[in-house]
């Protein structure tokens, strides 16, 4: 009997050994570990566009493009709004989080496969998003970590200088450039399509976006001894040739939240943000000799009357001395936070496109090179395609999801085109970044900073005598911190680094109070 | 795989072992047993045939037959809970039967008490060497608490209830011995007729909103039942607390912080027919004072309000205001019956008892709603001489209506909304919302009335416990007990964000759906070795066993948003639907094996070993052993000259467990990301292959003494807990990683404690007697150290109001509490912004020395009986631990709280300007003058600091009971009794907000939790109950 009792035993027992696989259930059943090369793009495509837009919200107080007028919340309109920023706070490092995570490890995976694959095309993608990942970290934080990024098996991490980081662009550009000009390999188009649903797989179309990148990243040197226009102007001309090449991202509003476009009136993002007084003042003639923009009544909101064009002060809080018959309505083009469901303006609507980069900022950075080398010419030549072509990418943008403003006219256009302020007969450097400032409001915040830095907020422009971005005044009252110095790069994502990394930041003085006023590296002479 | 494997080694078992009965000449035993000390009969008495299979309990009027007994001299040995086990010769004649009444002895002393063991093993208190304690499953179903685990408080020394709310159907987390983990679950295994049952509390993870962060719950705002609540209070016969590892041991990695041990009901002979009822009636107790002074703030700009602060002018003489707080709660009712049938065959080989609940609970917050029906059905058999069968089933369904709670909840609406507003006209004429300010529907906070009225959240449940035992008895040695359980529930939740509320405006209304459905399998073999005598003095018994779980949940999820008819809730009135489906899966195998050695009775040696196998950590790590050893030393039986004084036990044991991750924790996976065209990219999970199995290393001392034939009695445990290697759930590192969070080992915490309960019976007359037990807990938690030198670790989801989390340190408590508190100099003292006089805040979250953790805590219970009647009460004292008061400071800074009553008085807050000079030997003292009127940041931008309350004390009344036991006979009964109950009656404490019990987040959220964080939470409110009880 005790045999038998031990047999049962053995048996009940041994059970456990016998299933060895009986332990395999550890494989996680709801999402896999690894996908085909393509399938990791379409999130990295919609990030590198969307992520920018988050920190707009910011950065977007920096530049004056808009304020907040939540007064129930000093954040952002008393700390961002006063060049400031949000202590223990991840806002405005939305692009910190993508680069590192949304990028991170899925770039490099992605990369290894197609270049295993010899899908150049892949590959040539790939780099740029690298590329373009420390081009905004670099132009938003100064240093940061390049060498020793994406790595596991760190828990700290040494910042980079920011001369490396612009080296590292510069390298990661130069091979994406020689990649996407192959045809060899597995190029495949058909391949690439099925995660690029920006250009649909055209490699000819990146490797514009990749001399357009190279061309900005070039023009960020100009207050560097080793600035060379001629190498900005050419990257220009390899690059877009007209708004048909320009990087869209769609917002297929499929999945509600995520994929609608982050100005939507549906995201509510920018529900209580209203126009500054300032880019109001670009557009309706103060700043250009009386000449009203044709675009602000399609960009820009009216008070409830539909007419008159006001914006918000940065020196006071909420609406200022605004009544309710003169503050603007939403960017929605609604009263108080009307719009749900209704149809946008320009870029804030569930469904406008949204530009990675645009022909006409492009041709914008070529004026300015061009100016600077004295090549009035093509300068006029390529500030007067800039206005143009924006005027156009307004009007596309309206009809994404056929917002209501009316289209600009061809005889607008023209007329506003043939108006000496507008275009003098000798162009000055305020005409071209006041301009370029108009082009790049509301989404291409990152450049628009930069352009501002570049020039120290208000710089006066040697030749006109006026300010390089007319009519700009940071705020009077700064943020405590600052110590009566302007902004000059946000601090490293706050949950990233000050809580995990404070050793790394302290070695390159993050730790300051005022960090976020020390000039970065590109600026300086 | 599994099952059908052990089904077959089952099968071979049964059509073995019939082979092996050998005719044999019998006869029967019968008797009746009675209480030693009042000569009343003893039901429930097991009465077994040492030797044999064969055994009987006895019935409610004490009698017992054993049939089929082999002929011969025989020991009977007696066995009853909470009694002095007998061991009597009887000699059996072949067809005969022989009589055996006798007496069973009441605290004769209470170490012989046989009480309940791991693995639902029955032992003598004097063989234990580690602390447990027992509470009887009457005094359970007499708390008349929904939720049984809200009856634990206080009457067991070292268990720790925290209730999530007042609302019916919150969730209760308990925790043994202090919080050890800082981000895995401390709950303790719960275990039902020796195997596991679930009871997690839904995490909101698995909705479909979790993966967006504006409409994410994160354990906040909602609150699910925990399952153990399923359970039906009037089922339990005996509940344990295993409350060390060292006992645990045997369980495995689930019960490294304790186990509840639960055994249920079981059919007695004469049974009959048994009914009780219970009806209720709640009312909510505290009210916040909310105040009529200060009318709202006013834009000069804006028609109308734009915000609900109220920084504005006083409300003008004469102004008509409403008390929309007092209308707004409702007397709550509940109202329970219980219906019980039970009984024995004559020979006693066959038992039975069904049981039927029906429990309905109404809140005292409108809208919320909790009722639970169950049907359980026992059964034992001997089904030959060697084969026991023991079958139960039980099934719940239960149904819960709750509201939102914390910033969403009606509660804030409630005191944030203007008192010269009537709030009960929620609606505009055109019957949507009506809204007072100009911030739009998705920003104004929700009007209470409207917020209950129109959004929604309900769990249906459906659950099925099955348990099939079999014991063979083939030999005298020993016996071979199998176990297979199955706990398969429906979990099906439904949460509605009405279109037109704060909530759900943003998304034009959202509607949530989560079917969670659970199947675990337990599969659990032992082998117990009878006690045998090595030599004169000195025994050993023993067991091997051999468990398997496999459990398994799958959770599918659908969200709908965009509502066409703003009022028909349902997934197809929604234009965007977005779907998730979460499957989780683990499985454990566990081998283990227990001996005890016995000298001479008063000295006990007991060794365990147990080796798991889990599947969520890497092969080759997942293999792991961790033994236990433990003595018991009865040094009054020992030396006999003690006993005339004291009876005493001294009592050591060292144990070790192991415990694992949870899945897939160590591999990055990828996910599907919504963004725009879809695609993949990884979670925010980063790789750790290296990762390893935890342990927790314990040792405990105790002593056991009775004194004054063992009228007064005390049990004194001290204990010692480390754990290493802990795993880090959800750390965070450098977003250079690649990664936001990782899972990590490396963590250390120690625990130590101090458990006391002394019991007594200072009277017992025929007639009075006076019991009372205190149980005195101090539980001290602390981190050791973080994985990789990290400088904090927080549970994320308990980052449920401004800047005050669960965060934890290095050398700080593990319920401690970081913020961004004030910044100070060296000196103390606060530093002033010198721009505007007002404090400075951290910028990063720092500790100030906050820790939820009281000094300790105390229950007290006494019982009195004289005749008939009966009263007893559970009062619970808790000293020391601070509570934030979140709710408190929320109304600060909307200029609703008294405090900001004095706003017009200038004054300088103290501390010392942060000019360069405040750390040098002459800080400059601040002298800016403010008035906070004025400077409205004085209260908007005060720090959270200010509104945690240190050394929170309490005491309370939880129950009070009066109960009369109706002679017998009465209308024809055979046993009937009535009773009036209080609970929660009675709460003094220095604590101004409502209820220091309170936890932020649900009992689904690890680590320490949201306990002690009470942001807009309803307390539990008092209740008064009456009913009575018959058999028939």
């Amino acid at each position: 009997m005790k045999k038998l009792l031990a047999a049962i035993l053995v048996a009940s027992v041994s059970v456990s050994y016998a299933c060895s696989d009986y332990l395999d259930v550890n494989t996680n059943p709801n999402a896999p570990q690894s996908v085909t090369a393509n399938l990791y793009l379409p999130p990295m495509l919609h990030w590198m566009v969307t992520s920018p837009q988050y920190d707009g919200r910011f950065v977007g107080h920096y530049t004056q493009e808009w304020y907040s007028t939540n007064t129930a919340s000093i954040t952002p309109e008393l700390t961002w709004g006063r060049m400031g920023y949000d202590p223990g706070s991840d806002n405005g490092a939305m692009q910190w989080r993508d680069v590192y995570w949304s990028l991170g490890q899925n770039l490099i995976d992605m990369n290894t496969k197609a270049q295993a694959e010899q899908r150049w095309d892949l590959l040539g993608v790939g780099l740029l998003l690298k590329a373009w990942g420390w081009q905004v970290l670099t132009d938003l934080h100064g240093e940061i970590i390049v060498k020793e990024a994406i790595d596991q098996s760190r828990t700290s991490f040494d910042y980079d200088t920011q001369d490396y980081a612009y080296q590292e662009i510069s390298r990661l550009l130069d091979s994406a450039i020689v990649l996407l000009q192959k045809t060899d390999g597995a190029v495949n188009q058909a391949y690439l399509a099925k995660g690029d649903h920006i250009y649909n797989g055209d490699r000819t179309k990146w490797l514009k976006v990749a001399y357009g990148m190279r061309a900005m990243m070039l023009n960020h040197y100009s207050n560097k001894a080793a600035y060379n226009p001629v190498a900005v102007i050419a990257d220009v001309d390899r690059s877009f040739a007209s708004n048909a090449d320009d990087p869209l991202l769609t917002y297929p509003n499929a999945n509600p939240f995520d994929d609608y476009n982050f100005w939507g009136r549906s995201r509510n993002n920018i529900t209580l943000y209203r126009q500054t007084q300032f880019i109001v003042n670009l557009m309706n003639g103060t700043q250009f000799g009386g000449v009203v923009d044709p675009r602000m009544s399609r960009m820009l909101s009216p008070a409830p009357d539909g007419l008159t064009y006001n914006g918000v002060d940065p020196n006071l809080t909420g609406f200022g001395a605004l009544g309710t018959a003169q503050q603007p309505n939403n960017f929605f083009g609604y009263v108080g936070t009307g719009g749900l469901g209704l149809p946008g303006r320009y870029l804030f609507d569930d469904k406008a496109k949204i530009p990675l980069m645009t022909y006409s900022q492009l041709q914008f950075i070529k004026a300015e090179a061009a100016l600077k080398m004295g090549d009035q010419a093509t300068a006029l030549t390529a500030y007067k395609n800039g206005i143009s072509s924006h005027i156009d990418f307004v009007n596309a943008r309206n009809l994404d999801n056929n917002q209501s403003p009316t289209q600009i006219t061809a005889t607008e256009k023209a007329n506003f085109l043939a108006s000496p302020a507008i275009v003098p007969a000798t162009l000055t450097l305020s005409h071209i970044m006041s301009q370029k400032y108009i082009a790049q409001w509301a989404w291409g915040h990152n450049e628009l900073w930069m352009d501002m830095r570049r020039y120290h907020y208000t710089d006066v422009d040697p030749v006109s005598g006026t300010e390089i971005f007319r009519g700009f005044s940071p705020p009077t009252n700064l943020y405590g911190d600052n110590g009566g110095k302007l902004v000059q790069r946000i601090r490293p994502r706050y949950n990233s680094e000050y809580v995990w990394n404070a050793a790394g930041l302290d070695a390159i003085g993050g730790l300051a109070a005022d960090y976020h006023t020390k000039p970065i590296w590109i600026t300086l002479p | 795989m599994l099952s059908r494997r052990v089904l077959s080694v089952l099968a071979l078992a049964l059509f073995v072992f019939p082979a092996l009965a050998v005719a044999q000449s019998t006869g029967t035993i019968r008797g009746r047993v009675t209480d030693a000390g009042t000569g009343l009969p003893l039901e429930g008495v097991q009465v077994s045939v040492e030797g044999t299979r064969v055994g009987a309990q006895t019935a409610p009027d004490g009698t017992y037959t054993i049939v089929g007994v082999p002929a011969g001299p025989r020991f009977v040995s007696v066995r009853r809970v909470g009694y002095a086990p007998q061991r009597l010769a009887v000699t059996v004649s072949e067809g005969a039967a022989a009589t055996q009444d006798l007496a069973l002895g009441r605290v004769a002393t209470q170490l012989n008490e046989v009480v309940v063991t791991a693995l639902g093993q029955t032992a003598q208190q004097r063989s234990l060497g580690t602390a447990q304690q027992t509470v009887q499953g009457s005094t359970i179903a007499e708390t008349q608490r929904e939720n049984f685990v809200n009856a634990l408080q206080g009457r067991i020394a070292g268990v720790e209830v925290t209730s999530s709310s007042g609302i019916p159907g919150a969730s209760s987390s308990i925790t043994i011995r202090g919080i050890s983990s800082i981000s895995s679950s401390n709950q303790p295994l719960m275990i039902i007729d020796g195997l596991p049952m679930d009871n997690r509390t839904m995490n909101t993870a698995v909705l479909a909103s979790d993966n967006n962060s504006t409409q994410a719950f994160s354990n906040r705002g909602v609150d699910f039942t925990n399952r153990a609540s399923d359970l039906n209070p009037e089922d339990i016969e005996t509940l344990t607390v295993l409350k060390g590892p060292e006992a645990a041991a045997l369980y495995g990695i689930d019960a490294a912080s304790g186990a509840i041990v639960i055994t249920t009901k079981r059919g007695k002979a004469g049974g009959g027919l048994q009914y009780s009822n219970s009806f209720r009636l709640e009312k909510t107790g505290a009210k916040h004072s909310c105040k009529r002074v200060y009318g709202p703030t006013v834009s000069t700009t804006a028609a109308g309000l734009t915000s609900f602060s109220y920084f504005g002018v006083p409300y003008a003489p004469g102004t008509v205001f409403y008390d929309n707080v007092d209308g707004f709660f409702r007397t709550g009712s509940a109202q329970t019956h219980n219906l019980s049938f039970s009984g024995a065959t004559t020979d006693g080989r066959i038992n039975y008892r069904l049981a039927s609940s029906s429990d309905k609970t109404v809140g005292v917050v409108p809208s919320t709603d909790y009722s639970r029906i169950n049907l359980t059905g026992a059964s034992q058999a001997q089904v030959t001489s060697w084969l026991n069968s023991d079958v139960s089933m039980a099934y719940t369904y239960d149904n819960n209506d709750q509201v939102y709670k914390g910033d969403i909840g009606p509660l804030i609406g409630l005191l944030l909304w203007p008192q010269n507003d009537n709030a009960k006209d929620y609606l505009t004429a055109a019957g949507t919302r009506r809204l007072l300010t100009t911030l739009g529907a998705g920003t104004e906070q929700d009007n209470p009335y409207f917020n209950i009225a129109k959004n929604k959240i309900n769990a249906k449940t459906n659950r099925i416990l099955a348990n099939v035992g079999l014991t063979f008895t083939p030999m005298s040695w020993g016996n071979l007990k199998t176990n297979i359980g199955v706990d398969n529930y429906t979990n099906t939740n439904l949460i509605l964000r009405n279109p037109d509320s704060q909530v759900g405006n943003a998304f034009n209304g959202m509607l949530e759906l989560a079917d969670v459905l659970t199947r675990n399998i337990n599969v659990q073999t032992l082998l117990n070795f009878n006690s045998h005598q090595l030599s004169k003095s000195l025994s050993i018994s023993g067991l091997v066993g051999n468990a398997i779980s496999d459990y398994r949940t799958n959770a599918d999820a659908l969200k709908g948003q965009d509502f066409l008819d703003p009022n028909f809730v349902s997934i197809n009135n929604t234009n965007q639907r977005t779907s998730k489906t979460t499957l989780e899966q683990r499985r454990l195998i566990g081998a283990f094996a227990q001996a005890q050695l016995d000298f001479k009775d008063y000295l006990y040696i007991t060794g365990t070993g147990r080796n798991d196998w889990t599947s969520t950590i890497p092969k080759g790590a997942n293999s792991f052993f961790y033994p236990g050893v433990n003595s018991s030393f009865i040094f009054s039986d020992a030396f006999p000259g003690v006993r005339r004084f004291m009876t005493g036990k001294l009592r050591a044991g060292y144990a070790a467990v192991g415990k694992d991750a949870r899945p897939y924790a160590y591999r990055p996976s990828l996910q599907y990301k919504t963004t725009s065209n879809g695609g993949y990219g990884y979670d925010f999970w980063g790789p750790n292959l290296a990762l390893k199995p935890e342990f927790k290393k314990s040792f405990e001392y105790g002593t056991e003494l009775g004194f004054l034939n063992d009228r007064l009695g005390v049990d004194a445990t001290v204990y010692r807990s480390t754990t290493t290697d802990q795993i880090v759930n959800d750390i965070r590192g450098s977003y250079a990683t690649g990664f936001v969070l990782f899972n990590l080992n490396g963590a250390s915490t120690r625990n130590t404690g101090l458990e006391l309960t002394v019991r007594g019976t200072p009277v017992l007359r025929n007639a009075f007697s006076w019991d009372f037990q205190m149980n005195f807990d101090r539980a001290r938690g602390k981190v050791l150290s973080l994985p990789h030198a990290l400088p904090e670790s927080y549970v994320s989801d308990t980052w449920l109001y401004g800047n005050v989390r669960n965060g934890t340190e290095p050398g700080l408590s593990t319920m401690s509490l970081t913020g961004m508190y004030y910044l100070r100099n060296k000196a103390g003292d606060i530093l002033i912004d010198p721009s505007n006089g007002l404090p400075l805040r951290s910028s990063i979250f720092i500790d100030r020395g906050y820790d939820r953790q009281p000094n300790y805590t105390i229950g007290l219970t006494n019982t009195f009986k004289r005749n008939r009647l009966s009263l007893d009460f559970l009062l619970d004292f808790r000293r020391g631990g601070d509570v934030f008061d979140a709710t408190d400071h929320y109304l600060t800074t909307h200029g609703l709280a008294m405090s900001t009553l004095n706003r017009n008085t200038p004054l300088v807050i103290p501390g010392v300007l942060k000019d360069g000079k405040e750390n040098s030997a002459t800080p400059t003292v601040n002298n800016i003058v403010i008035v906070p009127a004025v400077q409205t940041a004085y209260y908007t931008n005060m720090s959270e600091e200010l509104f945690i309350q240190k050394n929170v004390n309490w005491v309370r009344l939880r129950d009070i009971q009066l109960s009369y036991a109706l002679p017998e006979g009465f209308l024809g009964t055979r046993n009937a009794s009535a009773f009036v109950k209080g609970t929660d009656l009675f709460l003094k404490t220095n604590y101004r907000g409502l209820d220091p019990i309170v936890n932020g987040n649900t009992a689904a959220v690890g680590g320490s939790g949201g306990t002690g964080i009470d942001f807009g939470n309803f307390p539990m409110p008092r209740g008064f109950n009456f009913g009575f009880r018959i058999g028939l």
